[in-house]
């Protein structure tokens, strides 16, 4: 048997495991990227929200099998970009951050809206981030956050 | 791959699922919240011909492996179809789930279920030996059983190009995002020359299927507006009579009660 080949991070990395083992217990338990969080299970609450082929996914939904030959971004892979560090700003200078617990999941979703639409209103904030919880802030502060990156990153997305 | 098929093409597919017990695995975002232990899936979310959406003479071809966000950005699937499917869940799950997927669940919610039945939609379902068309009605034999065999998948959904445009759509959740259909509601209307050629309704997430009572709708094919209006009180009650709904997130009572509120506000919106 084969073992499953992707892309981690920008590493070339091959996973021995089950095809339908869960992509967030592989990443936080073989790959220790724990930046996953992990909060329902269920695709619920966004928390463990990676970028795979460069698409916003809960990779509580994503078994091992479907990852061959695809490519997976999480916080430890995008906290070395310009974008991130544009984002890391955004969030600490609004105070958009309390627990923590929904950030990485939160920071991937606004990346991937902004890869989309770079000038995003707020509702399109909104909607762009409609999949993560948090259960701090009230996410005024995270809308706001994402909006002032936009502006800050001109041309970066 | 351990505990797992993959395929690159439908060909590949077919045969894999010939040969072994497996579950056809799409986008995952329903199986991996069971993610039952010891299950063999096989993996079709790499078939690029399974994620096509084409345009016929007649209808709008949805691929199965067509992901909900794809068809948000797909000028040609019909605006009720968008519109439900605009609904489901949040982006990181439309970017995942499928047509397909929404299917092979087999539950009564599946909010892009609920348009291919008021739509008439057939599905194309092949296997080594072939392929058979089914109208999506017949595709649901009750509460997660479909008429599909253990070496079929499904290909595609056809989805009339025409008669779509004039609609309503309605979904009841318990919040914006990321919410499970209490009650979902689709209705189109058609008329030519001032008499109604097609009324078509259907309710979702009250039953262990889709209900839709295609006897009841023909009782107001032919009349005008004004003729169905007068009709109406006993329309309403006929399919007060013959809604039996189950309990789920809600009670069957309120169910009901929405379910016969939403139809009357659809047969208002189009004069009846």
């Amino acid at each position: 048997m084969d073992a499953i080949r992707f892309v981690l991070n920008g590493q070339e990395v091959s996973y021995e495991g089950s095809a339908s083992d869960r992509l967030l217990d592989v990443l936080r338990n073989t790959y220790r990227t724990t930046s996953v969080k992990c909060g329902c299970k269920e695709g619920e609450c966004g928390a463990c929200s990676v970028l795979m082929d460069g698409v916003l996914v809960n990779s509580c939904c994503v078994a091992m099998g479907a990852v061959e030959h695809s490519s997976i971004v999480t916080m430890e892979g995008f906290r070395d970009t310009e974008r991130y560090a544009v984002l890391d700003r955004a969030f600490a200078e609004i105070s958009a951050v309390q627990c923590g617990f929904c950030i990485p999941g939160m920071v991937l979703a606004a990346e991937a809206l902004l890869v989309k639409t770079p000038h995003p209103s707020d509702e399109e904030i909104r909607e762009g981030l409609s999949g993560n919880l948090c259960r701090c802030t009230g996410y005024n502060a995270i809308v706001h956050a994402v909006s002032s990156a936009a502006k800050e990153g001109e041309g970066l997305w | 791959m351990v505990n797992g098929y993959t395929a690159a093409t439908l060909e590949e597919a077919l045969n894999i699922r010939a040969e072994h017990e497996v579950v056809p695995y799409a986008g995952g975002t329903d199986l991996m919240v069971e993610n039952r232990p010891g299950v063999t899936y096989l993996f079709l979310n790499k078939i690029s011909e399974l994620k096509r959406i084409s345009v016929d003479e007649k209808y709008v071809r949805i691929g199965s492996g067509a992901t909900f966000t794809q068809a948000l950005e797909d000028n040609r699937v019909p605006q009720l179809m968008k519109d439900a499917v605009a609904l489901i869940a949040a982006p990181a799950i439309r970017n995942a789930g499928t047509f397909g997927g929404n299917l092979g669940n087999g539950s009564a919610k599946a909010d892009s279920v609920l348009i291919e039945f008021v739509a008439d939609a057939k599905l194309r379902l092949v296997s080594l030996r072939g392929e058979r068309i089914v109208d999506v009605d017949r595709f649901y034999l009750g509460r997660k059983k479909l008429d599909l065999r253990d070496d079929e998948l499904i290909a595609e959904i056809l989805l009339p190009k025409t008669g779509l445009e004039q609609y309503d759509y309605q979904k009841v959740g318990g919040r914006n995002a990321l919410a499970i259909s209490r009650v979902s509601f689709a209705g189109v209307f058609s008329t030519q020359d001032g008499k109604i050629t097609n009324i078509a309704t259907a309710f979702g997430a009250v039953a262990d299927t889709v209900l839709r009572f295609k006897d009841l709708e023909d009782t107001l094919l032919g009349k005008t507006p004004e003729e169905a209006k007068a009709l109406k009180a006993q329309y309403l009650k006929s399919y007060a009579d013959r809604m039996v709904l189950t309990r789920g997130r809600v009670s069957a009572e309120y169910r009901k009660t929405v379910c016969m509120n939403l139809l009357s506000e659809f047969l208002t919106r189009f004069g009846i």
